[in-house]
């Protein structure tokens, strides 16, 4: 359920990380606003919000009549905080590391 | 990367391994708020939402929405630790906590009604509340601080 699987699932696709890029600019956004920005039939924007929703990417929230989509950016921050610092971190120790080694022997 | 505006309605939501009401005592005591709100210590009252810094000085100060524990919480904000921000019209801080199977939570927060104050948008957005959160996360699933020098 808190699956990082769904996450990178529902980002390994252009179309989904078109739909946040567009989120990310500007939030709150119906289904025809976000249609308009795709060359795509409604029901195809709409299953592509569904993958990004159950990812918990994008939060759905009522005003009114409309059902406005908002971006998640929590999801992300947890992965990047997961996977990328730990392996960056990894990387600079290890150059950190080489340059050490390289210059004690030079 | 495109510039950001920040925006009026901000959402975040998470899941945290915790009961709903291990996750209202951490958000409305400040014995737990200190360990992962930026040091704050933040006491959400039936009436009021206050948050004092280190030395005591006041944070935020505003009036209580909602008060249903564990399940909602729903405070005024205004950025009082920055006195350009405190300049900026009241906001709106919604907490709501659903409990999930396999004893999750999930958790969202909703900082809305900051149409008329776009530098506390700013200075809330991305990093801001997601540290408080990942914090929250961390506190009550490890016990641990996420990031001490902070807090």
């Amino acid at each position: 359920m808190t699956d990082d699987d769904q996450v990178f699932k529902a980002l390994a696709d252009p179309t989904r990380r078109y739909l946040l890029d567009r989120l990310f600019e500007h939030d709150g956004r119906t289904l025809t606003e976000l249609e308009s920005e795709l060359e795509m039939t409604r029901f195809g924007v709409m299953k592509h919000l569904r993958v990004l929703e159950d990812a918990h990417l994008v939060v759905t929230r009522r005003s009114g009549r409309e059902k406005l989509h908002y971006l998640n950016p929590v999801p992300i921050r947890l992965i990047h905080d997961r996977w990328i610092d730990k392996y960056t971190e990894h990387r600079v120790a290890a150059l950190a590391d080489l340059k050490t080694e390289l210059e004690e022997t030079a | 990367m495109t510039t950001m505006t920040a925006q009026a309605t901000q959402v975040y939501q998470l899941f945290i391994k915790a009961t709903p009401e291990a996750i209202w005592d951490a958000i409305t005591k400040p014995e737990f708020t200190i360990r992962y709100y930026h040091g704050a210590r933040v006491e959400n009252t039936p009436e009021r939402h206050r948050g004092y810094g280190p030395n005591g000085e006041v944070w935020g100060d505003s009036p209580t929405l909602e008060y249903d524990p564990p399940h909602r919480l729903v405070h005024a904000w205004q950025s009082l630790y920055s006195p350009e921000l405190a300049e900026e019209p009241e906001s709106r801080v919604s907490w709501e906590i659903e409990p999930q199977e396999g004893g999750y939570c999930l958790l969202t927060v909703t900082h809305d009604q900051l149409d008329g104050s776009p530098k506390t948008a700013e200075s809330v957005s991305g990093p801001g509340w997601m540290m408080v959160l990942s914090g929250l996360k961390t506190l009550l699933e490890t016990g641990d601080v996420l990031d001490p020098d902070r807090a």
